[in-house]
């Protein structure tokens, strides 16, 4: 069991924010309050928040890291090649922030 | 409302009240959010801070990036941020039925220029369909922005729909007259979304 209980609900607090809102209610929250202070909270949110939000438009402008694992700096095809196409990470089931149902009206 | 706003007396930090004075005359956000933030003011300061630079200053037009503020709340499910209207937007002739127009089938509406249709939907395709935002999408961009705007775009639109995807699991509700260029916000008056 390499996570905590506070770390557990921090990584579905992540999931649950990109990938299905809805199932973040008052009941994940006064769970969420067990583990953190409010600040924390509010902290960790925006930082998530932040994060679903500019890893989509990164994600689009398809540029690699500079640097190969070992410290050289790369060129852009090299560290494709090293990185690979599709991060490892994107490979699994979490593949985006796609919302949950339909655009709203409001 | 899962968490609660500080009240404004409890916000002493005079950078921190600049900020939320200057997003309260803009109108987006109201102060809830801001008052929420303030728990963690240093975080409160940049997060505002870049709200509020890359949504009201700028080289692409403000009324056009909040037609596609208003798109991306509804995309992202916030009420919260789909409900508020910028000030200066509204002065400078926005209306309701264009901001409506920028959510719907925009392609189609004459009311758009071919670079306007451009931005919208690639605020819509960003968070739908990112694997349509692609080098021809790019490409496309480039016949009418510049890289400069592109980036001020991209950075607007990705700042604001993850702090709209962060406000609507906060169920937030803006307080009756927000957006409207009035005052939002009386302490512990902001009414819970049901």
């Amino acid at each position: 069991m390499r996570f905590s209980e506070a770390e557990k609900l921090a990584l579905r607090y992540s999931e649950w924010m990109a990938l299905d809102p809805d199932k973040i209610d008052a009941a994940f929250y006064a769970a969420l309050r067990r583990c953190f202070s409010d600040e924390e909270i509010i902290e960790l949110g925006a930082f998530i928040g932040f994060n679903i939000g500019y890893h989509t438009f990164f994600g689009s402008l398809k540029f690699y890291p500079m640097f190969a694992p070992d410290g050289r700096l790369v060129s852009q095809e090299e560290s494709a090649r090293i990185y690979g196409e599709k991060p490892v990470s994107l490979q699994g089931e979490a593949t985006g922030a796609r919302p949950s149902r339909p655009p709203g009206e409001f | 409302m899962y968490i609660e706003p500080l009240k404004s007396d409890e916000i002493l930090d005079p950078e921190l009240n600049a900020l939320i004075a200057r997003a309260e005359a803009l109108g987006v956000p109201d102060t809830l959010f801001p008052r929420i933030l303030a728990r963690v003011p240093a975080h409160a300061k940049a997060l505002l801070r870049a709200l509020l630079v890359s949504h009201a200053e700028g080289n692409v037009d403000h009324k056009l990036k909040e037609v596609i503020r208003v798109q991306l709340a509804r995309t992202a499910g916030d009420g919260y941020f789909a409900r508020l209207r910028s000030a200066p937007a509204r002065d400078q002739g926005l209306d309701e039925a264009t901001i409506a127009a920028g959510s719907g089938k925009f392609e189609d509406d004459a009311r758009f220029s071919a670079a306007e249709k451009w931005a919208l939907r690639y605020a819509r395709e960003l968070y739908l369909n990112p694997e349509k935002v692609d080098a021809a999408c790019y490409a496309e961009g480039k016949k009418h922005y510049s890289e400069a705007q592109i980036m001020e775009l991209g950075a607007f639109i990705a700042f604001h729909y993850g702090m709209q995807a962060f406000a609507r699991t906060l169920r937030l509700f803006p307080a009756p007259g927000a957006g409207s260029g009035t005052p939002s916000c009386v302490d512990g008056e902001h009414p819970a979304r049901p």
